[in-house]
């Protein structure tokens, strides 16, 4: 080979680099031991995972955009995300139509007592099923599983004339008192989360506790629910949120007088223009486009603004409450 | 010498103590279950088999055994579609979300500085996806893909699909980012099973050499078979009370009719029942078998 000796020289240069220490550690770090060790798996991650991320809250992009246009901007094709003119008129518009601070003490108030219940109730039925004596106890596992797949249009209307009967509609307790006895909102599924959570605690616990003389409610609330932290806080948080959000119920038992933000953000269009009433369609309005994204945004806040402190410890406890086992 | 009237006596202590607790325990929900689900359910059933005219002071009931049932899918001209519709639509966004909860948990499952935060913006959905928010964003057709428009991609469906299905998938399609917002839950479900695989498996794969495409298809898939079933079910059922579903508002829109009322109304909910019964019991059915096959986990 009649090569210059500079080239063989850059020969030499370049495979005594690529064996070096030096390159190995930076291929250590690009390519790492493992697929997802690396930098550049890393960056590949980042990249998938932002641009999925995006996509993925377009439609909270959209809601917060258009709360802040005006009416001209909206109708303007040229503006489509970023508004000329940043307006606060829709927020105060909501604010009124919706009446919030009214509409949010009823939502607060059935979403907090609910499902503190709930956690009461779901975790103690779902203790009696993992662990102590029950009879029937597979046949009622099964009707609790069929209280969830059972979908609520089938049974509403029954439902209302038992809550009308008890003089429950219209008012906290069409929703309490469902849950203090165990058929709160999705209250089958928190069983059944509270059930796998027991059954899945080393039983020495309770022995050791019985042993001891204590009674079955003291070893329950002082031993079993402490233990149950993790699930007790993933079960309350899911609750609160659906409480929050549920809309279907409360169109049925709460359509007057203590209405819940929900139903508020139905009756909107109506509240902000009267004279369109009846004429509801599925076609969107767009001078009260800001308004009701406006509204939207005032619903989802409370929950955004919990669920921004307690996250960590809620997606780590579902982690760790072994829901999926 | 023990008389029998003492020695039941006896059995009935002994029962009492053994079965007490436990019942105190369930009371509540077993209170709650007789009056607010089965009372409920016996009613609408009854009332399924009735017409039921509203009256002062209650209800009036007549007789019409199975007509309602028939009417469902003989007379009325809207029912049998929806039904359809929403079940290809249903055939659609099942595996939809939960390919696409099983991607996404895939990449969070790494480890990577951050990982919470994206944890928690894939979770955010959750907070808000359900009830009147998701439907007004619905209406006002946030949510679909912005390629969809800019590729002008629908002549390409109509031409692999064809025919009927082709509106369904277009109209999936139109609003698939809120039809993901759906997969936060199921997103935290593969997280959490990725954790009951031990990582010691990997290793063992890697020091034989399996490159890591090959230990995705042979450990982490076959290992999370019973979550991507649970996932399944879990879907299915939540996209019962799907905000827009038409079979709901259908059934809604019945109850308040004067001619069909709430006899009706409670027979097409029932059929919507069995419908979404049947797709269940296949569902578990095939993958109880699968894993069965593989002698996977019970």
């Amino acid at each position: 080979m009649n090569t210059e000796p500079w080239v063989q020289r850059a020969r030499n240069y370049a495979t005594s680099f690529l064996w070096s220490r030096k390159a190995q550690k930076y291929k250590m770090v690009m390519l790492g031991r493992n697929l997802s060790d690396g930098l550049l798996a890393k960056m590949v991650i980042y990249v998938l995972l932002s641009i999925v991320a995006y996509l993925y809250l377009q439609p909270l992009l959209y809601m917060i955009s258009t709360m802040l246009k005006t009416v001209s901007d909206l109708l303007d094709p040229s503006v489509k995300w970023i508004p000329r003119v940043v307006t606060w008129e829709n927020l105060t518009k909501a604010y009124k139509g919706l009446q919030y601070p009214e509409a949010l003490r009823n939502t607060a108030l059935i979403a907090l007592s609910c499902s503190i219940v709930q956690v009461l109730i779901c975790s103690m039925t779902g203790y009696a099923l993992a662990r102590l004596a029950v009879p029937f106890k597979g046949l009622i596992t099964a009707l609790v599983l069929l209280t969830f797949l059972i979908p609520p249009q089938v049974i509403i209307i029954p439902l209302y004339v038992i809550f009308s009967k008890l003089g429950l509609l219209n008012t906290l307790f069409v929703f309490l008192v469902p849950a203090i006895f165990g058929q709160g909102l999705k209250g089958a599924l928190f069983i059944l989360i509270f059930r796998q959570f027991f059954r899945a605690q080393p039983p020495s616990l309770e022995e050791a506790a019985k042993l001891d003389g204590a009674s079955a409610a003291r070893l329950y609330f002082r031993i079993m629910l402490p233990l149950a932290q993790s699930a007790c806080l993933v079960v309350f948080l899911f609750s609160f949120i659906w409480y929050w959000n549920m809309y279907y119920e409360p169109s049925m038992f709460l359509a007057k007088g203590f209405t819940p933000l929900s139903i508020r953000l139905d009756q909107l269009e109506d509240v902000l223009n009267p004279s369109l009433l009846g004429s509801k369609d599925l076609v969107s309005n767009p001078v009260t486009e800001g308004t009701k994204m406006g509204a939207a945004f005032l619903i989802i806040l409370p929950p955004l603004v919990i669920f921004m402190f307690l996250q960590r410890w809620f997606i780590t406890g579902i982690e760790r409450t072994g829901i999926v086992e | 010498m023990s008389s029998v009237p003492d020695f039941k006596r006896k059995a009935a202590q002994y029962h009492l103590k053994r079965y007490g607790v436990g019942l105190l325990f369930m009371l509540p929900w077993i209170i709650g279950f007789c009056v607010f689900v089965a009372i409920p359910i016996g009613w609408s059933m009854f009332m399924s088999l009735h017409k039921v005219a509203v009256v002062p002071g209650g209800f009036k009931y007549t007789w019409l055994g199975l007509q309602n049932y028939r009417d469902a899918f003989l007379k009325d001209n809207v029912f049998p579609i929806e039904l359809i519709t929403y079940f290809q639509e249903m055939i659609l966004m099942v595996p939809i979300i939960v390919i696409f909860a099983l991607l996404i948990s895939l990449l969070l499952n790494q480890q990577f500085p951050g990982r919470f935060v994206y944890r928690a913006l894939f979770f955010l959905p959750v907070i808000f996806a359900t009830g009147q928010v998701l439907s007004e964003l619905f209406t006002q057709g946030a949510g679909d893909i912005p390629f969809l428009d800019q590729y002008n991609l629908e002549p390409v469906v109509r031409q692999y699909v064809g025919g009927e299905l082709a509106k369904t998938v277009m109209e999936v399609l139109g609003r698939v980012v809120l039809i993901l917002w759906y997969s936060g839950v199921q997103i935290l479900i593969f997280i959490a099973g990725f954790q009951t695989i031990s990582p010691s498996i990997y290793e063992a794969v890697r020091i034989d050499g399996a490159s890591p495409w090959e230990s995705f298809w042979k450990i982490t898939l076959p290992a999370s078979v019973p979550f991507i079933s649970l996932n399944v079910l879990y879907t299915i059922i939540d996209l019962f009370t799907f905000p827009l579903n038409p079979v709901l508002k259908h059934i809604k829109d019945n109850m308040f009719k004067v001619d069909t009322g709430y006899g009706y109304a409670s027979a097409l909910a029932w059929i919507y029942f069995g419908f979404i019964f049947v797709l269940l019991a296949l569902v578990t059915g095939l993958f109880s078998r699968s894993m069965r096959l593989k002698g996977g986990r019970p």
